[in-house]
């Protein structure tokens, strides 16, 4: 963890910079606040300790100065004034926290760690991974309760690890957050570190290794799903503070005898020997079957494959699909059962398909190599599930052959299944496990049937509703009834499908849906002069998922930003008629473009042109030589920033629905979806009936309370895929896809009721309620607008509240 | 309980080396290996396996032929049949379901839990 601290006075920066030391971090100090603002800006830091009073640039004004650039970088004042301006203006400025002088130190390092875990993605004090414990409070990290002995730098890799726990760090980034700029080490230094961290915990017994390398790129910290158990701990050994972690048995379909489980391990130990020589001659006819796709693959190219070939490598590719995953390699066993196909009889490709087609057996070399390099059976030989990236369908059936044609089906389109049983065995299941999806079978209720596991269903949706963000639900029932369809809806079920329908037919709905709330692939723009240049990044970022969009006329700029409209933006600093710097100002000075992530891409590194870079508005930049993993990460870490703010641009603070513009946006794109997927389409508006009243009787921030309660039963209520936002002081839109106009008046009714029972605690006087009224309007082919759509349910607004208000009006 | 006796039929070489090294360690069970429909057929029975798991895509005689035979000769169409295959199309399932095959397994399986895989789908005591 590597901090920042910006303080004039040198003994305080001292003794304080000593402090942080002796508990691992790495700190760099900065003496006034315009050095501290640069080094802020140059440098990615955890954290971020600021005085207020300070020469040059007061901390009011660097904190600010930060925010308004975006950096979210964690900020501690502090503050000798121990007044509440002071304070207010620090926090109001963006700071996070603060502590007066003179200060006591083990409150301040507390508040550090406190601020530290709030931007990592973990809630407890303790970092845990598996049977590996890290408390950064006395930087004491243990194994099954035995202490490790970590150099401070292999901690500080193993806490940054810990926190991060879905981040890919290349080399560069570990330097950036673990050494200060006046040490920076080689790479080399930084892969002998991991090394050497990677060592001591196997000793320890740490299962399995929690770091992956990722192929050229860095490394990153392992799921750590598929817990241990814990049955090797002997509770005298157990420190005070321990925790037990939840245990269930039950977390995987395929459960092991209890014998079994234990010895799993041991198991592979045991036949490790027999695996090394099945693996070192397995490596071998791998290779023979990769090369003989790869001939090929040239030939193809060339136009001249023939017959007998063609068939063979049809054939290996068919057999690498079949065993490479079995050697632990998934990817491999995707990418060979993407390139089958392509080796098909009677198939002629066009250029892009034999594109396509060398892009994919360059990868499972690629693959192939890593595996090779890596001789570790262990990875085949564990029992933990993979954790890839193909997305995840719980199947909750009491038929297993109808549940295993399911999964079946869901296997031919590239998602990975478990089953469960019974609603109450896939809550188990949940313990130690996040599906993308489920897929519930509601069997039809009978009035005898006290046991029938339909009983549990409605706990096991309310517990996928209960997740951050909640885990969407597709419901196969046979009760077609609407009484039945608004009650699943109420639940959080996101789609019904009738129990008639096929296992292809479900999986279309669960992969539409499934589509529909993932984020949409990254669009990534690069402008440079140099075609290399761009060929080159196009191959690097691809494989990532994202789509490249490539120029090198600075001319055609414009309108190739405003067509590819990028979620992030390269650009090379030294080009012809205009270079990047000046294009990076047009885009910073269209409002437009004001938050689009922009990375300079320079073989200058000069303090000049570093400063040039940074005025203009750019967030990051690259040397060049690019250095593929550099880039990758750089750009992985600045989208994930992006979307973080994007995410708090696009809520409305006091209600924490989407504001208008968003909404707008997300409504236009729900309208057109379902005018291509002929779906049902219904626009909603919902207004608070006499604010006025509210805050003129209880006060202004009675009325606040109230729009946060009604926007927050507004996001229990609808789902992830329904659009709901503030439109205006009082009104929020409901755009809702696929759902019939009857289905949406039951719904809205249900928020009017429930609205109406709300008690809101009233200043010195009895609780006050309040009402409000609703209006729907169901697109058909004269209103299939949003503005037409907004149009007609404002006219019925209008008749709801002329009628009374408290209650829903349909048109 | 007797020890259970599988026959895997698969040209791979890898899947029949690492899933008889498994199904060995992990379930206590004998393996029998066969590189071909045919050899697979005169191991069926000869050696009266238990069950028998059977790759579909293999050169000369394939698995469904193999299947075929092994449901038509008297000696060998009791003993369960799992078809293994890479191909997961919906539609190359139902066919299979309709061969009155025990189950189908999706290659590539995971080493260390394909005997719990083969044990649950013939019911067979863990």
């Amino acid at each position: 963890m590597r901090i920042l601290l910006i303080e004039d006075d040198e003994l305080i920066a001292s003794s304080l910079a000593k402090a942080m030391t002796d508990q691992h971090y790495i700190v760099d100090i900065a003496t006034d606040g315009q050095i501290g603002a640069e080094l802020a800006e140059a440098y990615t830091y955890d954290l971020i300790l600021l005085d207020v009073v300070l020469p040059k640039l007061n901390g009011i004004s660097v904190c600010q100065r930060l925010r308004a650039q975006g950096n979210q970088t964690p900020i501690l004042l502090l503050t000798a004034q121990d007044t509440t301006t002071s304070r207010v203006l620090g926090l109001d400025a963006g700071a996070d926290d603060y502590v007066t002088k003179p200060f006591n130190l083990q409150e301040l390092l507390a508040r550090v760690r406190a601020l530290l875990r709030r931007g990592g993605s973990t809630f407890t004090p303790l970092l845990e991974w598996r049977n590996l414990q890290l408390d950064p409070s006395t930087c004491e990290v243990t194994c099954n309760g035995q202490r490790l002995h970590l150099t401070p730098k292999e901690y500080g890799l193993l806490e940054l690890f810990l926190r991060n726990s879905h981040r890919i760090f290349s080399c560069s980034a570990l330097i950036d957050h673990l050494w200060s700029f006046e040490e920076p080490p080689t790479d080399e230094t930084v892969r002998s570190h991991v090394k050497g961290l990677r060592q001591k915990l196997k000793a320890a017994g740490v299962v399995d290794d929690p770091l992956e390398t990722i192929y050229g790129i860095g490394y990153r910290l392992k799921p750590a799903e598929g817990r241990i158990r814990r049955e090797n701990l002997d509770g005298g050994k157990r420190k005070r503070g321990d925790r037990e972690t939840a245990q269930s048995s039950e977390s995987n379909v395929i459960t092991l005898p209890d014998g079994a489980k234990t010895s799993t391990n041991q198991i592979s130990a045991e036949i490790k020997p027999d695996a090394d020589l099945i693996w070192k001659q397995a490596k071998e006819s791998l290779n023979c079957r990769v090369r003989v796709v790869e001939q090929a693959t040239t030939l193809l190219l060339q136009n001249q494959l023939d017959e007998d070939l063609r068939q063979q490598a049809e054939e290996e590719a068919h057999r690498l699909a079949g065993s490479l995953g079995m050697f632990g390699s998934d990817e491999g066993s995707q990418l060979a059962r993407a390139i089958e196909p392509l080796f098909m009889a009677k198939r002629a490709l066009d250029q892009t398909q034999k594109q396509h087609l060398l892009h994919l057996v360059t990868g499972l070399r690629q693959e192939l190599q890593q595996m090779s390099s890596n001789d570790d059976v262990s990875v085949w030989l564990s029992t933990q599930p993979p954790a890839d990236e193909y997305p995840q369908l719980l199947i909750v059936h009491t038929d297993p052959e109808l549940a295993a044609a399911l999964a079946a089906e869901a296997a031919s389109r590239g998602l990975r299944s478990q089953i469960a049983a019974t609603p109450a065995i896939a809550q188990e299941q949940l313990a130690g496990y996040r599906p993308d999806a489920v897929l519930l079978n509601l069997p039809v209720q009978h009035k005898q049937g006290r046991t029938s596991p339909a009983l549990d269903a409605p706990a096991l949706l309310a517990e996928l509703n209960s997740y951050t963000p909640p885990i969407p639900a597709i419901v196969l029932t046979g009760q077609e009834q609407l009484t039945d369809r608004v009650k699943i809806t109420r639940l959080g079920g996101r789609r019904v499908v009738p129990a008639s329908a096929t296992p292809s037919q479900v999986l279309e709905v669960v992969t539409q849906m499934l589509q529909h709330t993932r984020t949409a692939e990254t669009r990534v723009m690069v402008m440079d002069d140099d075609p290399q240049v761009l060929a080159a990044l196009q191959r690097l970022l691809e494989p990532w998922g994202m789509r490249v969009v490539t120029l090198d006329n600075p001319l055609r700029f414009l309108e190739v930003l405003e067509a590819a409209a990028p979620d992030l933006l390269v650009l090379d600093v030294e080009m012809p008629h205009v270079n990047g710097i000046e294009l990076c100002q047009v885009v910073r000075n269209d409002s437009h473009w004001s938050g689009l992530p922009i990375l300079f891409l320079t073989a200058h590194t000069d303090a000049e042109t570093m400063h040039r870079v940074f005025t203009a508005g750019a967030d990051d930049f690259v040397t060049k030589p690019v250095i593929g993993p550099e880039l990758v990460t750089r750009i992985l870490n600045r989208l994930e920033r992006s979307r973080l703010l994007r995410s708090l641009a696009e809520t409305d603070a006091l209600t924490e629905v989407a504001n208008r513009r968003q909404s707008t946006q997300k409504l236009t794109q729900l309208l057109n979806w379902s005018h291509q997927h002929q779906q049902s389409f219904c626009l909603a508006i919902l207004d608070l009936d006499d604010l006025r009243r509210v805050n003129h009787q209880y006060g202004h921030a009675a009325g606040d309370q109230v729009l946060f309660q009604i926007g927050k039963l507004l996001r229990q209520t609808f789902h992830s895929e329904d659009v709901v936002g503030r439109w205006g002081g009082t009104e929020f839109v409901i755009g809702m896809a696929g759902v019939t106009r009857e289905e949406g008046i039951e719904r809205l009714s249900e928020v009017v009721n429930q609205v109406r029972q709300m008690e809101f605690p009233g200043a010195q006087s009895e609780p006050f309620r309040v009402t409000c009224s609703a209006s729907i309007v169901h697109h058909d082919a004269t209103i299939d607008d949003l503005q037409a759509l907004y149009r007609a349910a404002d006219g019925a607004l209008n008749q709801a509240k002329a009628a009374g208000g408290d209650r829903v009006v349909s048109c | 309980m007797a020890t259970k006796r599988v026959l895997i039929i698969d040209d791979d070489q890898e899947i029949l080396a690492v899933a008889q090294l498994t199904l060995q360690a992990v379930g206590g069970w004998n393996v029998i290996t066969a590189t071909s429909g045919d050899e697979g057929l005169n191991k069926a029975a000869t050696e009266q396996p238990d069950a028998i798991l059977l790759d579909v895509m293999m050169p000369d005689k394939d698995g469904i032929a193999t299947l075929q035979e092994l449901q038509t000769n008297p000696v060998t169409q009791s003993i369960p049949v799992i078809l293994m295959t890479a191909k997961v199309q919906a539609s190359d399932q139902r066919w299979f379901a309709r061969l009155g095959v025990a189950a189908t397994i999706c290659k590539p399986f995971k080493a260390m839990k394909l005997h719990t895989q083969i044990a649950e789908v013939l019911g067979w005591e863990q």
